[in-house]
């Protein structure tokens, strides 16, 4: 498979190692990633297959998540060429691609039919890219999909409570407003009958459990119109941050106020008590990447198997245009999904002395055959990103999907996946440094300590800061490129 | 010197130089990079011979907030486990059957990971399916925001604290205890010392130099602390349980800006150095001038 299409490349030699039945005998891949299950887990399933076909031998740093990048910017800078395989999370392509530490390997992707790269979902292609280049493979679809549980929004009963109570239908939420609504509407009853009290809703507000992505999924579509390069982050013709207008304003407002009709403790919740409360039962919705879905509908610990909805987030019938600086009031809502963090992807380093062993085995990880099966089993925290993925259900169902709740998730992710208006997160040099700035100002919003509105323009001084530091000018040129603008 | 000493000293030095490198090493390149800047755009560089880092702190209200939480963490947590500490010594210097099984129960705390004490307490402390508000609810309480708002999750941190380390200044003072010598409490009973007084007068001064070690000793671990709040709290909510070092991981290791990192750790060094300093001196001077 990946074989072959390297053999094609004529820039980077193919060696008669690729004759031969074991072309990789004797080397060793060293391949970098996130500590277990999750991430390190469809390396793990991969290698032996691989080391067996190949003659090769994969040697698996793992790390946890807090401490992966620097682990990996401090090879990279330091030039000390450890790792052969870098697996991170696409968001930090600014830095890896941007700074050349990882290899251009377009002409090896575009040839590699094996590979497929045009079949995975367009807006998973361009977590891999920088400028026109490619520098990496997708790995992982990550985007924030709204959850629900559909024996609370479709009892009958409790649809006709609602209506009298808000004056319109109850139904699966279609704006921020409406998801307000339905968790204030099912927060502090019994209303699953199991004897405890439920709640609203559920979701990640700690600092460094994920917060950032979170508001800005909220965020996305009230100060995302369709077209407007840069809503998220900055102007693209000055780096000035976008953080603080008035769209923003409202989305941190609305997010402080969820915390009223949220479960007890939320705002030290990071997305690892999203799963496992909303698979407690805990809460009416909420929102998080697919992990959610698979917990809730496959683990033996679930309580709300077969009850599970799964759908595209809410939008905003009032948009702020960033480019105008006005505000758009739409008939209908708009949507903007957001590809939170962006999907794990694959990387080679430019150090590597195996780089068509380490292309071998990253194109087999991220080939048809193989992420099927890795999105598909569980605790490998990869989720679909191919047309396969939502369109065959034989391995979700042995898998333990319920039925009932699989053909729900799939629809959502592939349609926020494939939205028009689909929002890509930052690819940028410091991107760390431009969350973690955020995520502290947002945590003391919604603490109390300081207004939403103060909290976002301390956050804008803080990213013109970081981009001082860093250099406005190199800044712009890759913010540019990140956009495809030059 | 004769050449009998220098050929010791000589197989000992290449051990010595290395010892010396390896702790003095990273300690000079800390403070170095507290006077830096570090950029990773086009690869690492560092310069060196800056006081930016140290203006920015001055004027860093998230510095000073985690100053001013390390500081009443550690004087709240380390005060409280003096006490009880000392009440526990007290407790199990007696010479009763069983005492040995008492002694190894108060300190199995001790013996667990600050990981692991945080997942523990992070279970208890859930505030919708935690033991803690289920007891409360079942007493007709209304459940307590246990780490949701900043003075209870403070609170909080430091009664995990406490229940952690308070076994490790009760070890320190039983081993003073049992060295007092029983000549002098009994000489003090003889003369019709109460246990009160006898106590007071004759068993706590001899045990102030056991009793400084353990307060600095504890002091120090608990100004460092970061595991359990990084567990527990992550430093929030907003930033009311951000310590210092928590503050310098964050921002050295998450936002990977090294420089200010280092300074960050460079000023809890030098805090703690100061602080350490005045409280022994003081603790002496007041030993020296004072009959307890």
């Amino acid at each position: 498979m990946a074989l072959a299409a390297v053999v094609l490349v004529a820039s980077l030699a193919p060696s008669a190692a690729y004759a031969q039945d074991r072309p990789f005998e004797g080397v060793t891949l060293t391949v970098i990633t996130q500590s277990p299950p999750y991430i390190a887990r469809p390396v793990q399933m991969l290698a032996p297959e691989w080391e067996e076909r190949t003659g090769g031998t994969i040697d698996l740093v793992t790390v946890p998540f807090g401490d992966l990048y620097t682990q990996i910017m401090s090879d990279f800078a330091l030039g000390a060429g450890r790792y052969d395989v870098v697996i991170f999370a696409s968001a930090w392509m600014g830095d890896f691609a941007g700074n050349r530490y990882i290899l251009d390997i377009t002409d090896w992707v575009l040839v590699d039919e094996d590979l497929a790269f045009d079949e995975i979902v367009p807006t998973y292609q361009d977590t891999v890219r920088w400028g026109d280049r490619i520098y990496g493979i997708p790995l992982d679809g990550d985007v924030h999909t709204l959850y629900y549980r559909r024996d609370a929004l479709e009892n009958p009963e409790y649809q006709e409570r609602f209506e009298e109570t808000f004056g319109y239908p109850l139904g699966v939420p279609q704006t921020w407003e409406e998801y307000r609504d339905v968790a204030e509407f099912f927060h502090g009853w019994d209303w699953d009958e199991d004897g405890r009290t439920e709640y609203g809703a559920i979701e990640a507000m700690q600092r460094g459990g994920q917060a950032f992505w979170f508001f800005l999924s909220r965020a996305a579509p009230i100060v995302c119109p369709e077209g407007v390069e840069g809503c998220l982050w900055f102007d693209p013709e000055d780096m000035t941050p976008r953080i603080d207008n008035p769209g923003f304003v409202r989305a941190l407002e609305q997010w402080i106020e969820i915390l009223d009709v949220g479960v007890p403790g939320m705002i030290n919740f990071d997305s690892g008590d999203v799963r496992s409360q909303f698979a407690a039962g805990q809460a009416s919705l909420g929102f998080d990447w697919g992990d959610t879905g698979i917990i809730g509908s496959t683990s033996d610990e679930s309580t709300i198997r077969g009850q599970l909805g799964t759908a595209i987030l809410p939008g905003s019938l009032e948009v702020y245009d960033p480019e105008t600086g006005e505000w758009q009031t739409l008939d209908e809502p708009n949507f903007a999904p957001f590809l939170a963090f962006g999907g794990w992807v694959g990387g080679i380093s430019v150090t590597s002395q195996h780089a068509e062993a380490a292309y071998d085995f990253l194109a087999e990880l991220g080939s048809p055959e193989f992420s099927y099966i890795a999105v598909t089993t569980d605790a490998t925290g990869f989720n679909p990103y191919r047309p396969r993925h939502f369109e065959d259900f034989s391995r979700w169902l042995e898998m333990g999907f319920e039925e009932s709740d699989l053909e729900l998730y799939l629809e959502a992710i592939e349609a926020s996946l494939s939205h028009p208006n689909a929002q890509l997160d930052l690819k940028l040099p410091g991107q760390p440094r431009y969350m973690d700035a955020a995520e502290v100002e947002l945590a003391r919003a919604l603490a109390g300590e300081v207004s939403a509105e103060r909290a976002l323009e301390n956050i804008a001084a803080q990213w013109n800061q970081i981009t001082d530091d860093i250099g406005r000018e190199q800044q712009l040129a890759f913010y540019r490129e990140f956009l495809g603008l030059d | 010197m004769s050449t009998s000493r220098w050929v010791p000293a000589a197989f000992l030095m290449p051990a010595v130089v290395l010892l010396l490198l390896l702790a003095i090493f990273p300690f000079v390149f800390t403070i170095m990079l507290a006077f830096g800047r570090v950029s990773l755009v086009g690869g690492l560089s560092i310069d060196f011979g800056t006081l930016r880092n140290w203006s920015v702190l001055l004027a860093d209200e998230r510095f000073w907030n985690a100053a001013r939480v390390t500081v009443t963490f550690v004087v709240v947590a380390v005060a409280i486990q003096y006490v009880l500490g000392m009440c526990l010594a007290l407790l199990v210097n007696r010479r009763v059957p069983g005492i040995t099984a008492f002694r190894v129960l108060f300190i199995l705390p001790m013996t667990l990971t600050p990981v692991a004490v945080g997942y523990m307490w992070r279970m208890l402390f859930n505030e919708s399916i935690g033991p803690l508000n289920d007891l409360l609810s079942r007493v007709g309480l209304s459940g307590l925001p246990w780490l949701s708002q900043g003075r209870y999750a403070l609170a909080s941190l430091i009664a995990v604290d406490v229940w952690h380390w308070t076994p490790f200044i009760m070890i320190l003072l039983l081993a003073g205890l049992q060295a007092v010598p029983q000549e002098v409490v009994e000489a003090a009973t003889v003369d019709g010392a109460t246990a009160w007084q006898r106590f007071r007068f004759v068993v706590f001064p001899l045990l102030v130099p056991t009793s400084l070690a353990a307060i600095v000793l504890r002091s120090l671990e608990a100004a460092k602390i970061v595991d359990e709040v990084y567990i527990l709290t992550g430093g929030g909510p907003g930033t009311s349980t951000e310590s210092l070092t928590l503050y310098a991981y964050n921002v050295g290791l998450q936002g990977f800006n090294l420089a200010y990192g280092a300074t960050i750790a460079i000023s809890l060094f030098l805090g703690v150095l100061i602080l350490t300093m005045v409280f022994l001196l003081s603790a002496w001077s007041l030993t020296a001038s004072r009959t307890w």
